[in-house]
């Protein structure tokens, strides 16, 4: 009588975990930016990031990071002055964060405000839309982030003496597993 | 916030250790019960008691100051011979973070993913000034090269045009101001192809870097123009000097103008291979 009053106490005080937050982790990716100059039109493309989402209380934060010196131009030459004028050295990571009602994971379409640290700044992006594809468990997202040089205080590079467009746009295609 | 027995813990010194005398002269299986059931109790207590602690900011002092028992499986045991207060950690205690308990109380910072939980080596993600400035002497480097590069063209465009002025005609010898000229301009061309290929060969080289891309054809184009960039002024000597005594150009000499133009068509593609993109 005795132990089972026991095993009971203990079950009591074992059987109440906390329900687990549901954590997502970035399975493939593919995040490129894109430089428009008269002469060129290039495309950096990074595999190289990772990523995490915790999903608790009805809200989300997620972070994807990317190392700067990941993203491949197919000119190594180009990606080391990109990485130079980055401040690639000093500040060798891009990170992304971005807070969204756990809601929206299950709808078409996510507009989140995102802040990116890159090249030494924080920039905070306003209600960036996202596409979202549910495959099987996992869920694709794709999109667009509207960056520019100027954000992050890049200085243009130049190509026979011409500077690239301000324009720097990301895109970004990324699925998600749920962990 | 601590998550100790406290409760258990209280007394003076003389207590605890009447409690471990006691503790001590217990046979082994009441001690077993005694413990289990201290454990379970403790344990029981666990989850309110989280609860009641996670409510300090803002909470009451009374909630803030409650402290929620230590239930680490040795915990029944070690309150009665640990007086340590070091020891009041909440070693292996199970916090509870039920839903109702965590989405008012807990900070949302508790829940964001951090760099570290990304997994990336340290090296990666530490900033490293050494590397940042290896990168902007080879970005400065580079550029002065781009640039002594560029400026060369208009000497050596120069040199083409004039190099009929210095050779003459039909088997007749060229003017010796035409040659005077076609060689000032060979020697301006010279002085800054060399210097912009310093500038490019001095360049710190970056670790780990695999060559790719244009940039290749760049730099194998530098092995046809490199030699011709000493061969031309070398030929053009010679054939200056044979000039010069009324001769004809014989000899070597006489492939100046041929190792002139393939230094100029390699050096033209170099410059192109990086410019445009095809």
């Amino acid at each position: 009588m005795k132990s089972k009053f026991l095993l009971a106490l203990l079950w009591l005080a074992f059987s109440s975990p906390a329900p687990p937050d549901s954590q997502w982790v970035l399975g493939q990716s593919s995040l490129s930016y894109h430089v428009t100059h008269p002469l060129h039109q290039i495309d950096g493309v990074s595999h190289g990031a990772r990523g995490k989402g915790t999903c608790h209380a009805g809200e989300c934060d997620f972070l994807i990071a990317a190392p700067v010196k990941s993203f491949d131009s197919g000119d190594s030459n180009r990606d080391l002055h990109m990485l130079q004028v980055t401040r690639g050295g000093d500040f060798p990571m891009v990170v992304v964060r971005t807070k969204f009602p756990e809601v929206e994971i299950s709808s078409p379409s996510l507009h989140v405000d995102l802040e990116i640290q890159f090249a030494g700044q924080t920039v905070h992006y306003k209600q960036v839309s996202f596409q979202l594809v549910t495959q099987g468990k996992d869920i694709r997202i794709t999109g667009t982030i509207p960056a520019t040089v100027s954000d992050f205080k890049i200085d243009p590079p130049k190509l026979l003496t011409i500077p690239i467009k301000n324009e720097i746009p990301v895109k970004v295609d990324m699925t998600w597993d749920p962990l | 916030m601590k998550y100790s027995c406290k409760g258990i813990r209280a007394g003076s010194q003389s207590a605890s250790d009447q409690r471990v005398q006691q503790w001590n002269s217990l046979p082994p299986t009441k001690a077993i019960r005694l413990a289990v059931i201290g454990l379970a109790g403790c344990c029981l207590l666990a989850g309110p008691g989280s609860a009641l602690a996670q409510f300090s900011e803002g909470a009451s002092p009374a909630l803030a100051d409650f402290s929620a028992p230590d239930c680490s499986l040795n915990a029944g045991l070690l309150q009665i011979s640990d007086q340590n207060p070091a020891n009041a950690q909440p070693q292996g205690a199970p916090r509870s973070e039920g839903k109702d308990q965590t989405q008012n109380q807990t900070p949302p910072s508790n829940h964001e993913p951090s760099l570290k939980d990304l997994g990336f080596p340290t090296d990666l993600t530490k900033g490293n000034a050494q590397e940042q400035a290896r990168l902007d002497r080879r970005s400065h480097m580079l550029q002065v090269h781009q640039r002594l590069g560029l400026i060369a063209v208009a000497p050596m465009l120069a040199s083409l045009i004039t190099s009929s002025g210095a050779k003459g005609h039909h088997g007749a010898p060229g003017s010796p101001g035409g040659r005077e000229l076609h060689a000032i301009l060979g020697a301006a061309t010279g002085d800054l192809y060399f210097t912009s290929a310093y500038y490019a060969i001095r360049a710190p080289k970056i670790p780990g870097t695999h060559v790719e891309g244009p940039i290749r054809l760049h730099k194998a184009l530098a092995w046809i123009h490199g030699p011709g960039m000493i061969l031309t002024p070398i030929l053009g000597a010679i054939a200056y000097s044979q000039e010069s005594k009324g001769e004809r150009v014989h000899g070597i000499a006489k492939y100046h103008s041929d190792v002139a133009w393939v230094t100029a068509l390699a050096y033209g593609g170099a410059i192109l291979s990086v410019s445009i993109k095809f």
